[in-house]
């Protein structure tokens, strides 16, 4: 399977503020949302990184219109890309305040510093260094020079011709592979997964533990709609299973084994090459599911859910005695 | 730290009297804090804090989150907690058809009702529309119902409770219309219109090569129609929002919404506003999965809120959230696809119709990201894709975690099993010979980078134990 990161062609960018505190902490402000995923914790590295600080000496704040920049929000599985491509460029500015503050101390130019292990340090003499929380101290206290920066992004892309279809919709895709391993009862049709193995290519993984959770959360989802999730309507058009006591969606105990693999690329565009994973983890779940049915009975599904029932009649049909036939002509 | 590197640090000058010593006080006290976003414990801040958290560089860590011990104790605050000194609740009436005008509204029953303080219905909202794309959705329906999740009035009362037998007393003089649910019957010519001279409301082409060309070249042609089901975001938490219209003539919704840049200018535009008086807050939310990327009732519970001169709460029932919010689109897919007989596939035709429901939401852009994906990861010389969404009076179709890629996928993925077991060859083994590699080029023209596709199908397939392969 493959998916791409952010908006079709269109414009979706974000904005975000970082600032070095005067103790040497920062502080990050973005208009995203954290929506359960972690993509807090995530910019919080994005800026970390940058800064040469660890993670818990940053502290992102976001989702308030009165005081965040501008951001496209939590969509498209953009957040890690766009979102943190814009906190990246912002702790890159306010680096930058760090630098010209600490290049006279250490007697060389800016451009020769660089931030690692909480230090302002010489890069080619690593030993010669400034604590962060000095620097940022004397920026804000002595130089009168607050080490705050902005950064914006948007992902470039070309417009699609309206009758082709050719361009450059998005800036990145991600791939992955998901096999699913069955149990069928072949005198009930109900289709118990036992284990899925799932292979994704996220770019750089920034957080590999949230990458995981981002696949089996994602799994869980898949394996609803392969299995069991469907709205149904009565015939005066009104829904007949809204709740979750007859709209059945996988607990913890319907879970099977997963095992994950994060496979890295680098991306050219993305923050330290990082492309994105959170719609992805869905998408491939439940046609594994399908095609580990066939494997398993012979029974071909094509219209999902594939419940117990649909499972059952394909079986009793004596679809699984004849597989289906190339099709010969053209 | 050495002890000569901490020396150098030290003996940097410092220069300037008061702002020195502000500095050195500073400098001195620069220890670094633990976010205090655990609740009470006897334990350690240390013991509290992942190592991980405090290691450089923090790239590529297993950090932990800061609010995943909040979310498990149960200490995290989610839009249903919030409360506001007189706080009203407000409830929402549904529409009884799933296609009606609306030929009035008789709100005296529910103004009268025990605890009510203020009604809305849709024609006192500024601006009655919103949407993504094209803006066809009423909050309150005014002069007619499209399904059965439109509203159609709102009351705000004292408690949740009188606030929903308040509703009982609203009489809607309804004139039913006939209705389409099927989105194949929706197409016809003498279909029930939803909004213009035809429900079919967005489409998107992708043609590289030449498909017809690309079957007479083939050795075999398959043909297959996959279809996938109408499913609800289901997250944890229901749609909930509080609006305050301030006495300043600012309005503060603090709301279960994702895209707040976007939510604000919804909020302006809908309630007649300048942006810079509309305020925004994101609760934390109880997941999203697409459901919560758009405004919906915010702009009723502010005019509540104005007429009220109170708090407005709602939090959607699982009934509501359900019938009123939006669903992943279910597709019909049409596949129809030539290869060699080793295998290699030569050209590929894919009809796609989305069932978008009542009104248009995000389904342009899932129709769109649909048809680009549509082909799968493969190379193939000769493609035509066409997709369209039409209009049907159900639940709206809207952004839902993959925007039409699971639908797509199971469909590619599935036909790819079906030609591999049709030719004897195995199902890995085909997609490795089709599938993207590195600057390959996408059915849009794009020339790809940085394409792990190979990648995840050898570490799945090591993984997973696939016959033949070694682990």
């Amino acid at each position: 399977m493959w998916y791409p990161i952010g908006f079709t062609v269109a414009a979706n960018p974000s904005a975000a503020l970082v600032k070095v505190n005067e103790d040497g902490t920062a502080t990050v402000v973005s208009g995203t949302v954290e929506i359960g995923q972690g993509s807090l914790t995530v910019l919080g590295q994005i800026a970390a990184q940058v800064l040469g600080l660890a993670a818990d000496d940053v502290v992102v704040v976001a989702g308030d219109t009165d005081t965040s920049p501008m951001d496209t929000g939590p969509i498209a599985s953009r957040t890690t890309f766009v979102t943190g491509e814009a906190v990246r460029r912002a702790a890159v500015t306010a680096r930058q305040v760090l630098f010209e503050v600490a290049a006279p101390i250490l007697a060389v130019p800016s451009a020769d510093l660089e931030a690692a292990e909480r230090q302002i340090r010489v890069k080619a003499y690593p030993q010669r260094t400034l604590p962060i929380a000095e620097v940022a101290a004397r920026a804000l206290v002595r130089d009168g020079s607050p080490p705050v920066g902005v950064g914006t992004f948007n992902p470039p892309t070309v417009a699609m011709d309206p009758d082709t279809g050719q361009g450059k919709p998005f800036a990145a895709y991600v791939y992955a592979t998901q096999i699913a391993e069955v149990v069928v009862d072949d005198e009930t049709g109900e289709v118990e997964v036992v284990r899925i193995t799932a292979a994704h290519d996220c770019g750089t993984a920034i957080n590999p533990a949230l990458v995981e959770g981002q696949i089996e959360g994602g799994i869980a989802m898949g394996l609803g709609m392969a299995l069991e999730e469907e709205i149904l309507f009565d015939d005066d058009g009104a829904q007949l299973n809204p709740n979750l006591t007859n709209y059945i969606i996988p607990t913890t105990l319907d879970m099977p084994r997963i095992d994950t693999e994060i496979v890295e690329t680098h991306d050219p565009v993305g923050p330290f090459g990082a492309k994105g994973v959170g719609e992805p983890t869905l998408v491939p779940t439940a046609a594994a599911i399908a095609n580990a049915i066939f494997d398993a009975v012979g029974v071909r599904i094509t219209d999902l859910p594939a419940t117990a029932e649909k499972v059952l009649m394909a079986l009793r049909a004596g679809q699984g005695a004849t597989p289906p036939l190339p099709a010969t002509g053209r | 730290m050495t002890r000569d590197r901490e020396q150098e640090t030290r003996h940097v000058e410092t220069r300037g009297g008061e702002a020195d010593d502000a500095l050195q006080r500073l400098v001195e006290e620069a220890v670094r804090p633990v976010p205090a976003l655990a609740p009470g414990s006897d334990l350690s801040a240390a013991a509290l804090t992942a190592e991980v958290n405090e290691q450089t560089p923090a790239l590529g860590l297993r950090v932990v989150r800061p609010d995943s011990r909040t979310h498990v104790t149960g200490a995290t605050r989610y839009a249903a907690d919030l409360s506001m000194p007189g706080m009203l609740h407000a409830a929402f009436l549904p529409s009884a058809h799933a296609h009606a005008r609306i030929r009035a509204i008789d709100m005296t029953g529910a103004a009268g009702s025990p605890g009510v303080v203020a009604t809305l219905t849709g024609g006192e909202i500024p601006v009655n529309s919103f949407g993504s794309t094209y803006q066809d959705q009423p909050i309150l329906a005014v002069d007619r119902v499209r399904h059965r999740g439109d509203l159609v009035a709102a009351v705000a009362a004292e408690t949740e409770q009188l606030a929903r037998e308040a509703l009982t007393k609203i009489r809607v003089d309804y004139e039913p219309l006939p209705a389409v649910f099927d989105p194949l019957e929706a197409m016809s010519d003498d279909a029930p219109r939803l909004h213009g001279p035809s429900n079919v409301y967005t489409s998107k082409t992708i043609v590289r090569g030449d498909v017809e060309r690309g079957f007479a070249q083939s050795d075999h042609v398959f043909e297959g129609r996959y279809t996938t089901q109408m499913i609800e975001h289901a997250p944890m938490e229901p749609f909930a929002a509080i609006a305050v219209w301030e006495p300043g003539g600012r309005v503060h919704l603090t709301t279960t919404v994702g895209r707040i840049t976007l939510a604000r200018t919804d909020l302006a535009r809908t309630l007649g506003l300048p942006v810079s008086r509309i305020r925004v807050t994101a609760s934390i939310l109880g997941g999203n999965f697409g459901g919560k990327n758009e405004i919906r009732v915010e702009p009723a519970l502010a005019l509540l809120s104005r007429k009220s001169g109170l708090p407005v709460k709602v939090v959607y029932t699982r009934e509501e959230e359900f019938a009123s919010s939006t669903v992943r689109h279910p597709l019909v897919a049409d596949y129809k696809t030539g290869v060699t007989a080793d295998g290699r596939l030569v050209a590929r035709r894919v009809r796609l119709v989305l069932d978008g429901g009542a009104y248009a939401s995000w389904s342009e852009t899932t129709v769109g990201k649909a048809a680009i994906l549509a082909t799968g990861p493969y190379r193939i010389p000769n493609i035509h894709v066409e997709g369209c969404a039409v209009y049907t009076n159900k639940t709206v179709g809207g952004a839902m975690r993959g925007f039409g890629a699971p639908q797509v996928c199971f469909a590619y993925e599935s036909q790819m099993d079906e030609i591999a077991h049709a030719l004897g060859i195995d199902p890995l083994e085909i997609r490795l010979r089709n599938g993207f590699q590195e600057g390959a080029i996408s059915p849009t023209g794009q020339v790809l980078e940085a394409v792990g596709l190979t990648e995840t199908l050898q570490a799945a397939a090591r993984r997973a134990g696939w016959p033949g392969v070694g682990a």
